[in-house]
């Protein structure tokens, strides 16, 4: 440092003090404190504890804690972004700066402090502060008058009303047209049945058909679409039966038919077993529909004979399979959380078997089967084909876990409902709240999410000054520090020591809590014997006296003895720098 | 060695320092004549406690090391790491203390991420190197 000044600077001569100690003097020069006395000065990122006797600091009796002002906003700013992780982005380094500066104060005693807070006492609802962030409620929808629902319930009418008319005049037109294409058709046929036959072709050219059955078939189509745009029931038989007249070439065998006659044949054969498949299906269908009617038959048979006993039955049922698919569930998500905190955590060993569920396990032994299975030292996993169904098996597993429960949920949903019906006293079970930290999320945000409440906070952080272990650090708080000071200091005399406490002045910044004499009192007093007179008084400006302090004593006469130039700095080299020591009273 | 000269907003913004410093007797160009320093390397509290050598010295000069305090001899007050209150109980599974009844089950709750973070600030984390 006086390298850097001398070389960098050019500064002429220095002088170097220690902070405490020069707002001591400032203190004593303005009788705040006697010539005897003890400084404490709680800092930024240190607190220091320096004796004074004779208006000189003994620094043999000092002593430093590295607690200061920067750990208590610190501690403050993680507790608050802990305690309200929604509005973590809220709190930076200088609003919870001015937060502590502002609201922070030491509770005289801490452990009745927290009661106060605990049993929530009126005292402690004063001295807590609350904090309204910005919020603007969503806009609220009323719920709609008697007129509005009517009036909007007649609008709908209006509407619908419109659509069908729409739909009736869009049907009737389309009848219409249908109809006349039919006697077009109709008409069509007739002159077709005067022709004659080598004449058919040429007549029907004009019209774009090119046989009589292919009228024929359009004909019946559109009488067929007529009959639904009416509402007709459309007869099942007659696709039928006109199916039955395309299957013509499905009996004869192929080697009867030419190229092209086999190409109809596949097709027909293919549409053939397609109406097949859905006969089929629909037969199915019906069969389980008289299926599940015969079951429902006879279940109500049995109620009727004996409801005791099949509520009770029904009951059994249904408590056995809500727990199976909540131990299942709890399984699942067990072991998905589980290993999820594993992933999370910076730990890479995914191998803790006591958290793995048993579909998790089986896979890690796939997986490390197959990495040790092979020859020693070399990887040769993926050569062989088999190797690869490995993936197979471990989804299967997955797969099983999953298919299982929706077939138990439908299960357990049906008997649920049948008991809502039959049984006044079944109350459903709820879903459990596996995530309790998901609720409170879905109901609306209200105005009290977006306040910050300080309570507790405002004494617990000061409080670290006291006691350092709520942070980790393993040393003594300021109130002990006094003690540790005057036992380092080791002199005999106790009235020196009685005059010290009548005079501790407490400097820095860190010192402008509210409530810390009173603590600091309560605490030195605990430490010295009984009687002793104690007296603590805080520095006129705790932050800025240092500075007064040194610059009063620049100015003073008798500086220019204190300093070194830089020539004494190059003579006397490192060494005597080490023992360089200020005199404070000039 | 050439001074480059510095446009006048950006001498009025006030983000870079400007290039000649009055009252400097050596200028960074002349200590840095390649450009700018790369990494200003400020040495760390260790580096510099390390370099001073304090066991060189008779150990009754107070020095910056043989002036700190010592741990404290008072019964150490433990307190609920989530609300602040008396906390005469611990969870063995997170290493959290807690109050009462109602913060234990806040704590179950808690994702693994939170609990490290309130172990963090009393240095309790579970740190992996």
């Amino acid at each position: 440092m006086a390298e850097l000044l001398f070389e960098t600077y050019g500064v002429p001569s220095i002088a170097f003090g220690v902070d405490a100690a020069f707002s001591y003097k400032y203190n004593q020069q303005r009788s705040v404190c006697d010539k005897d006395g003890l400084a404490m000065c709680p800092g930024f990122a240190t607190t220091h504890v320096i004796p004074f006797v004779d208006g000189e600091p003994i620094y043999k009796g000092s002593c430093r804690t590295n607690i200061g002002g920067f750990h208590v906003t610190d501690y403050f700013q993680r507790l608050l972004s802990l305690k309200y992780p929604y509005h973590m982005a809220r709190f930076t380094w200088e609003k919870v700066e001015d937060l502590k500066m502002e609201h922070c104060y030491v509770a005289q005693d801490y452990v009745s402090e927290a009661r106060l807070f605990l049993k929530g006492a009126k005292e402690a609802e004063e001295k807590t502060k609350m904090w309204q962030l910005p919020w603007v409620p969503p806009p609220v929808e009323e719920p709609p008058s008697e007129e509005e629902i009517a009036r909007k319930a007649a609008i709908r009418e209006k509407q619908g009303q419109r659509l069908r008319e729409m739909a009736e005049a869009k049907r009737s037109s389309k009848i219409n047209e249908l109809e006349n294409e039919l006697r077009g058709l109709e008409f069509l046929l007739n002159q077709l049945g005067h022709v004659q036959e080598s004449d058919v072709r040429s007549f029907l050219a004009e019209t774009g058909y090119v046989s009589r059955q292919e009228v024929e078939s359009a004909r019946s189509k559109v009488v067929q679409s007529l009959r639904k745009q009416k509402g007709e029931q459309t007869e099942i038989e007659k696709p039928d039966a006109a199916s039955n007249e395309k299957y013509t070439l499905i009996n004869i065998p192929d080697d009867m038919l030419t190229a092209e006659q086999l190409v109809e044949k596949r097709k027909q054969l293919s549409i053939k077993s397609m109406s097949d498949g859905r006969q089929r299906l629909k037969q199915k269908r019906y069969e389980e529909e008289l299926e599940r009617e015969r079951k429902q038959q006879l279940e109500e048979e049995r109620r009727l004979e004996n409801p005791e006993l099949y509520l009770e039955q029904l009951r059994a049922k249904y408590k056995d399979l809500s727990e199976k698919i909540d131990q299942r569930k709890r399984l699942k998500t067990n072991g998905g959380s589980s290993t999820n905190g594993n992933g999370n955590s910076l730990t890479g060993s995914v191998g803790r078997g006591e958290r793995l569920s048993a579909a998790q396990r089986e896979r890690m032994r796939l997986l490390t089967t197959a990495a040790f299975d092979r020859g020693k030292g070399e990887d040769t996993f993926g050569a062989k084909d088999e190797d690869w169904q490995l993936y197979k098996l471990m989804s299967k597993d997955n797969d099983d876990d999953d298919d299982e429960p929706d077939e138990d949920n439908t299960e357990l949903a049906r008997i649920s409902s049948r008991l809502q019906d039959l049984d006044p006293t079944f109350v459903p079970k709820v879903e459990s709240s596996s995530q309790p930290a998901e609720a409170p999320r879905i109901r609306p945000l209200t105005k009290e999410d977006f306040q910050i409440v300080f309570g507790v906070e405002r004494f617990r952080c000061p409080e670290i000054l006291f006691s350092p272990n709520w942070i980790g650090v393993d040393q003594v708080g300021l109130d002990e520090m006094a003690g540790v000071s005057m036992r380092r200091l080791s002199c005999k005399d106790e009235k020196l020591e009685q005059r010290m406490t009548n005079s501790i002045l407490v400097t820095g910044g860190s010192s402008l809590f509210p409530g810390i004499i009173e603590r600091l009192e309560a605490g030195i007093r605990m430490i010295r014997p009984c009687g002793s007179p104690i007296k603590i008084v805080r520095a006129l400006d705790p932050v800025m006296d240092a500075w007064r302090g040194a610059s009063a004593y620049a100015s003073a006469p008798g500086f220019h003895t204190q300093t070194f130039t830089r020539m004494d700095y190059y003579e006397k080299g490192e060494d005597w720098l080490r023992s360089y020591q200020l005199k404070y009273s000039l | 060695m050439k001074v480059k000269k510095m446009e006048a907003e950006v001498v009025d913004a006030e983000l870079v320092l400007p290039n000649y410093l009055s009252f400097k007797r050596i200028q960074m160009y002349d200590k840095y004549p390649k450009g700018q320093s790369r990494g200003r390397h400020w040495k760390h509290l260790k580096q510099i406690i390390q370099a001073e050598n304090y066991q060189n010295y008779p150990p009754d000069e107070p020095n910056y090391v043989n002036i700190e305090s010592p741990p404290s001899m008072h019964p150490c007050k433990r307190i609920c790491d989530i609300t602040g209150y008396e906390a005469p109980y611990y969870d063995p599974k997170t290493n959290l203390r807690y109050a009462n009844t109602d913060v234990f089950k806040m704590i179950r709750s808690l994702p693994n991420e939170s609990v490290q973070r309130y172990l963090g600030m009393r240095n309790a984390a579970v740190v992996l190197k």
